[in-house]
């Protein structure tokens, strides 16, 4: 007993002298953090409580929680915006999961052109979120854009739409672009973990007569795991921070009705001047990240310490 | 199977991008620019066409020669320049000086935060008073004092296409609102788009809105609803706005309107795919540089029948923290003199602010405005000028849901006034 007590004493010495040692590695970054991170993040959460015009001759005059207030019973917008934010999530954690990871598979194959078509897949993700919201909004210009120009060539002219301009269209318009721009990134994330994939399991499960089918349930997708907890959370928090493509395709319209919560935090902070009501917002979207994503997180790494 | 990512990793890593996304774009930022040396001023400006640039170039050269003072200047784009002056207040890293829209909104929101000087004992100096028109110096005075300097009255009406208005066998321009009408009817009838408009920025179909809470309104109402800021759900007027708002978009407008911004909708008009614009004089130099031949194009005002002109000022203002406010002073003493904006041509306005400077004679429609502008001894501003930034914004939603059918146009007034009282 006394011989465990000290072997558990010498390791925590151990591991207290390593911390110790790392602490000067450490501490540019987690001053940088500090500043540029940490401290703009808990003054916003305090000017949620104020209200501000963000001049610095303006007073802030405390106001307690009538932000949140006006938020959750007045604001026009809100509502619409964190239904559309949730929209963007859900959609965003299926479609493009789902087609990225098969597009990996498929292209994880020995297949003619693997690789011109993995670089075609992934220059979208390259490009500017702007640069991107400007491609795909001549491709839905109602006169000159070649969707409706496609449509109508092909005798469909009754389905050509105002895509961006109809509040029914218009946010799921610009998620078509945000697939196409995300999509090869993900895809990259799942081709490095395919290549993670034990060959032996593979090879295994095949000599014991599994199919393709059962390869990928019982060896690949467990393999990926990691792989998939990483794009998983990825996807959400983009998702919830996504703000670019709304602003470069419609900036919320029609009537806002394509509105998401980072954009309105911006626009009531930066647009509107009242950084208490943005504020708040910003920490609505904060806490909603928290909930959405550290739940997943721990139950996904459950029993890996 | 051991798995690479551990929980510990995971959520550090996920908290994290967490806290990097969820609100790190909320904190307050600096920067700006410093004032320079003694024999300096900086200047901060708008985005410039290229004839501004030429002449702000020539200015700055002018009065170096004259006074060997350099003046350094900045352009920022319209987001840019409010947010830039927004950061800068209270600092001294702002400019010496500063180009801004007039108006309570814009000008007015920076004069309440104190980075105008009052210009009161300059205006007595050089005796500016007297050197500008009674319509521009409304402009610099609507705060009490004098905040800044006038450098620009741009005043918008309706652009026409003469060629087209023949084919559709309109022979007069309307100078009522039914005969407006009915000549949008002609237009139609002759399978011509009536006017043009790109929704995506809410500023420019809200033109027609002002446009007609004007004219069905009267200029009393209309003056009521933006400075007192009542009347809104109980006019008959905001009402009647509203549901000829949704009737021009359903007839006349472009289809597709609102996809696309202003400077797509601007090239149906230019290519005459549209018969009218409803702009301000800064488009008479677009219409040249786009190919139009201007003896092609006609203007009018939008017949309102108030008697009051649609339009909105720009001027210099001299930032209250600036040390060099004197120096400041003579500059713009300098550039606003009749022989320095006579040298402008009509690179920022057709009509020039300086009673003394004539119309300039290198585009022919700069020609056409001074007769509109006579016509009338009051402006009406755009409501983005004079209702205050978040108020624009809803007027801007709600506008929109009633062009889309999402909010039926008696409802809007009353969702105006809901917005204003809950914000006051």
């Amino acid at each position: 007993m006394a011989t465990a007590t000290t072997a558990s004493a010498h390791a925590r010495a151990v591991r207290q002298h390593r911390v110790l040692r790392s602490l000067p590695y450490l501490a540019p970054a987690a001053l940088l953090y500090g500043i540029f991170l940490l401290y703009p993040m808990i003054d916003s959460v305090r000017l949620s409580f104020f209200s501000w015009s963000g001049y610095a001759t303006a007073p802030q005059e405390f106001v307690g929680l009538k932000n949140y207030r006006y938020l959750l019973t007045q604001d026009t917008v809100f509502w619409t915006a964190l239904r559309n934010s949730m929209i963007w999530v859900v959609l965003s954690v299926a479609i493009p999961m789902v087609l990225s990871l098969l597009m990996a598979l498929a292209l994880n194959q020995r297949i003619w052109g693997r690789n011109a078509f993995r670089s075609i897949f992934y220059i979208p993700s390259v490009f500017a979120s702007i640069t991107v919201a400007a491609i795909w909004r001549w491709i839905y210009n109602p006169t000159m854009g070649v969707i409706n120009q496609a449509l109508e060539a092909i005798g469909l002219g009754d389905l050509a739409h105002e895509w961006l301009g109809d509040p029914r269209t218009a946010l799921y318009s610009i998620f078509v672009a945000s697939v196409w721009q995300g999509v090869g990134f993900n895809m990259v994330l799942f081709l490095a973990g395919l290549q993670s994939v034990p060959a032996e399991l593979v090879d295994a499960a095949r000599v014991d007569g599994a199919g393709r089918w059962q390869v990928f349930r019982n060896v690949t997708w467990p393999a990926l795991r990691p792989t998939t907890i990483v794009v998983v959370i990825l996807t959400i928090i983009n998702s919830l921070k996504v703000y670019d493509l709304v602003v470069g395709m419609t900036g919320g319209g029609p009537a806002q009705s394509s509105q998401v919560l980072a954009l309105w935090s911006y626009q009531q902070s930066f647009s509107n001047h009242n950084f208490g009501a943005g504020g708040a917002v910003a920490t609505v979207l904060l806490i909603l990240s928290l909930c959405l994503v550290v739940p997943y997180l721990a139950w996904s790494m459950k029993g890996d310490d | 199977m051991k798995t690479t990512l551990t929980r510990r990793h995971a959520l550090g890593f996920g908290s994290a991008i967490l806290a990097s996304g969820a609100l790190a774009a909320c904190g307050r930022q600096g920067g700006g620019s410093s004032g320079g040396d003694a024999d300096s001023l900086t200047l901060w400006l708008g985005a410039l066409e290229d004839s501004q640039r030429r002449d702000i170039d020539r200015l700055v050269e002018a009065f170096k020669q004259a006074n060997n003072i350099t003046v350094n200047y900045e352009t920022h784009s319209t987001d840019d320049l409010k947010e830039s002056m927004r950061q800068v207040s209270g600092t001294n890293a702002g400019p010496d000086i500063y180009w801004y829209w007039e108006g309570p909104g814009l000008g007015g929101d920076l004069v309440e935060a104190g980075m105008s000087l009052d210009l009161t004992d300059y205006y007595a100096q050089y005796g500016w008073e007297d050197r500008f028109t009674a319509a521009s110096m409304a402009g610099i005075t609507q705060y009490g004092g004098y905040h800044g300097i006038p450098w620009t009255l741009q005043a918008q009406g309706l652009y026409y296409n003469k060629t087209l208005f023949e084919r559709a066998g309109i022979t007069t321009e309307p100078s009522t609102y039914d005969e407006l009408l009915a000549a949008c009817d002609a237009l139609k009838a002759a399978d011509i788009t009536p006017i043009e408009f790109g929704g995506t920025v809410n500023w420019h179909v809200m033109r027609l809105l002002d446009s007609l809470i004007e004219t069905k309104c009267g200029a009393d109402v209309a003056r009521s609803l933006v400075t007192d800021k009542t009347g809104w759900d109980t006019e008959a007027g905001v009402t009647e706005a509203f549901t000829e708002l949704k009737t021009w978009a359903d007839k006349y407008f472009n289809s597709g309107y609102m996809s696309i911004s202003n400077d797509d909708s601007s090239l149906l008009f230019w290519d005459g795919r549209a018969a009218m614009a409803l702009e301000g004089t800064w488009f008479n130099a677009q219409c040249v540089d786009n190919g139009m031949d201007p003896q092609e194009v006609g203007i009018f005002p939008f017949p309102t029948g108030t008697g009051r002109l649609y339009g909105f000022g720009e001027g210099f203002y001299i930032n209250a923290n600036t040390p060099k406010a004197d120096l400041a002073a003579s500059f713009l003493d300098f550039v606003t003199s009749a022989e320095q904006m006579s040298g402008s041509g009509g690179a920022w306005a057709a009509v020039s602010v300086n009673k003394e400077v004539e119309v300039s004679q290198d585009n022919p429609l700069d020609a056409l405005w001074p007769p509109i502008l006579e016509s009338s001894e009051e402006m009406y501003n755009n409501f983005d000028q004079a209702l205050g930034l978040d108020e624009t914004t809803e007027y801007w939603r709600i506008q929109n849901a009633v062009l889309i059918g999402d909010m039926a146009p008696e409802q809007a007034g009353p969702a105006m006034q809901k917005f204003i009282e809950a914000n006051s």
